[in-house]
């Protein structure tokens, strides 16, 4: 399996967690940060179904939600799923990195969320 | 600093313009400002264009030098404006400061958009280049996407549902219809989108919970103004209407890293900036234009600006509050919902039709009775970059 390729950034000196990368920290300015990667499992914060989607992508449908991780990192993934008939707010994920969209015949890699409740 | 009002407006029917290009539609509705603003051949100081997309739908850019050239306002100092779907309210403020200052007398603000150029896909796609380039786009995430998320969690927050959201729909449907400016001038109703088996084919999911209706059209449109000193303006033939007040806030780029992503911090600040300036309360105003791009929007933004408590807008769209002859009647227009929503048109086309009902020009089935204060909400991002408009009617 392929590890998790994103990295947050925690502010030095009040702890905020970002992601993804800001200059100065959103709340006490500080530009120290330390790199931290996302850790654990993955609450499913919110989710939708996307029926129109945009050029570049050659299907029906996609499930898109935000998730946030033990060490409170929130990011934006897709999610492995067939409908959002199995899935809740709050439900745990699992994050798995993994091709999201190909771009002149590359695959382009990034989160994917799998339900595990 | 001077107090600035309007002297002119001018909008184009918005819609399916396939005859006309992008600069055909910003100078068909500068022209009718022009005129309306009594300036005939006349020129102006300066000319400010609202546009998202030329650049990346039209491969045109530049597209104020050429505007000006286009309509013979030369030498006039002109720039785009683009600032995502706020475009058109980030014009009318540069234009708003200019006279202002004092630096500039007469000024056009035109905002404009051709999106059915290409196709549904190409469209979601140019919008969708708003979001977040590194951590939101490359997942494929359209702005009824960002919408739909946010929905879904205002759904279980305030206990809004789809009987809210259609509410919403029917009421600036049917005002659409009434609006001869309107992209969608068709009155829908609630068995056709909710309660038949019909609706599961009329209204299907673009992004869950949101349905088709929940949606704006995507739309080719242009509106205009004419800003001038509210001293100069009070001495041309028609009511002056006094930009009172403006506000304009910023919110996080991702929707991921809101405390509360069902708060629309920016919505509120820019909102109270602009009834601060005014010297005006939210029950002051006597009619809104709010950025309803979708339904959950007209909603959220009622509660943000200050009309209702929080969790109440809802089920005051549901009462009838917000319709015309309301507590305050929103998007009497049809809103972008049925107007549509050319995106660098959309916040000049507000403060058009905010004009037109404090003006009282309007047909007695679309005026608000004796408005003299109103209210514009332009929400760029998913709510990272907002501006509104607090327009007076001003007694000559």
């Amino acid at each position: 399996m392929m590890s998790i390729n994103i990295v947050a950034y925690k502010c030095k000196k009040c702890g905020r967690v970002h992601f993804p990368f800001h200059d100065r920290c959103l709340a006490c300015k500080s530009r120290e940060f330390e790199e931290i990667a996302p850790k654990g499992n993955a609450k499913l914060l919110t989710y939708t179904t996307i029926f129109n989607l945009p050029w570049g992508f050659d299907q029906r449908f996609l499930i898109i939600g935000i998730a946030e991780f033990e060490n409170g990192v929130k990011a934006m993934g897709q999610v492995d799923a067939q409908s959002v008939e199995g899935l809740k707010l709050g439900m745990k994920v699992r994050p798995n990195w993994a091709s999201v969209r190909q771009q002149h015949g590359e695959d382009i890699y990034g989160l994917k969320f799998e339900p595990i409740e | 600093m001077r107090d600035v009002a309007i002297i002119g407006v001018g909008m184009i029917p918005f819609g399916r313009r396939d005859e006309d290009s992008l600069m055909d539609l910003l100078a068909y509705a500068s022209l009718k400002a022009l005129d309306d603003a009594g300036l005939g051949d006349k020129s102006v100081n300066a000319v400010y264009v609202g546009n998202m997309g030329g650049g990346i739908i039209q491969h045109q850019t530049a597209i104020a030098s050429s505007l000006v050239d286009r309509l013979s306002l030369l030498p006039a100092a002109a720039e785009t404006v683009e600032n995502g779907p706020a475009s058109g309210g980030s014009a009318v403020k540069n234009g708003l400061l200019a006279v202002a200052s004092g630096y500039y007398d007469y000024v056009l603000v035109v905002g404009g958009e051709k999106m059915r150029e290409v196709t549904g896909w190409k469209a979601t796609d140019f919008v969708s280049t708003m979001t977040h380039p590194e951590v939101e786009y490359p997942y494929g995430v359209t702005l009824p996407g960002m919408a739909g998320m946010f929905t879904r969690l205002y759904m279980e927050k305030y206990g809004v549902t789809r009987e809210h959201l259609t509410a919403v729909a029917i009421k600036n449907q049917d005002m659409g219809a009434l609006n001869p400016y309107a992209h969608v001038e068709m009155s829908i109703s609630r068995e056709g989108i909710l309660d038949s088996p019909h609706s599961v084919v009329n209204n299907p999911p673009v992004a869950d919970p949101l349905h088709l209706y929940d949606a704006c059209p995507v739309s080719d449109g242009a509106a205009a103004v004419i800003l001038c000193p509210l001293e100069t303006a009070k001495k041309t033939g028609k009511p002056p209407v006094l930009i009172a007040g403006f506000g304009q806030a910023t919110d996080t780029h991702t929707l991921q890293e809101r405390d509360d992503p069902t708060d629309l911090k920016a919505v509120s600040l820019a909102a109270k900036q602009a009834f601060e300036m005014a010297k005006l309360k939210p029950a002051d105003i006597h009619v809104a234009e709010l950025h309803d791009a979708f339904t959950i929007l007209e909603i959220a933004e009622s509660e943000h600006v200050g009309f209702f408590k929080k969790g109440e807008g809802a089920i005051a769209a549901l009462a009838g509050k917000t319709k015309l002859g309301g507590q305050i009647p929103i998007n009497v227009s049809g809103g972008l919902k049925a107007r549509g929503h050319p995106v660098g048109a959309t916040g000049v086309a507000q403060v058009v039709e905010i004009t037109f009902q404090l003006r009282h020009e309007l047909p007695k089935n679309r005026q608000v009775k004796g408005a003299e204060n109103g209210l514009t909400v332009n929400f760029g991002g998913f709510g990272n970059n907002v501006l509104a408009f607090v327009l007076r009617r001003v007694q000559q």
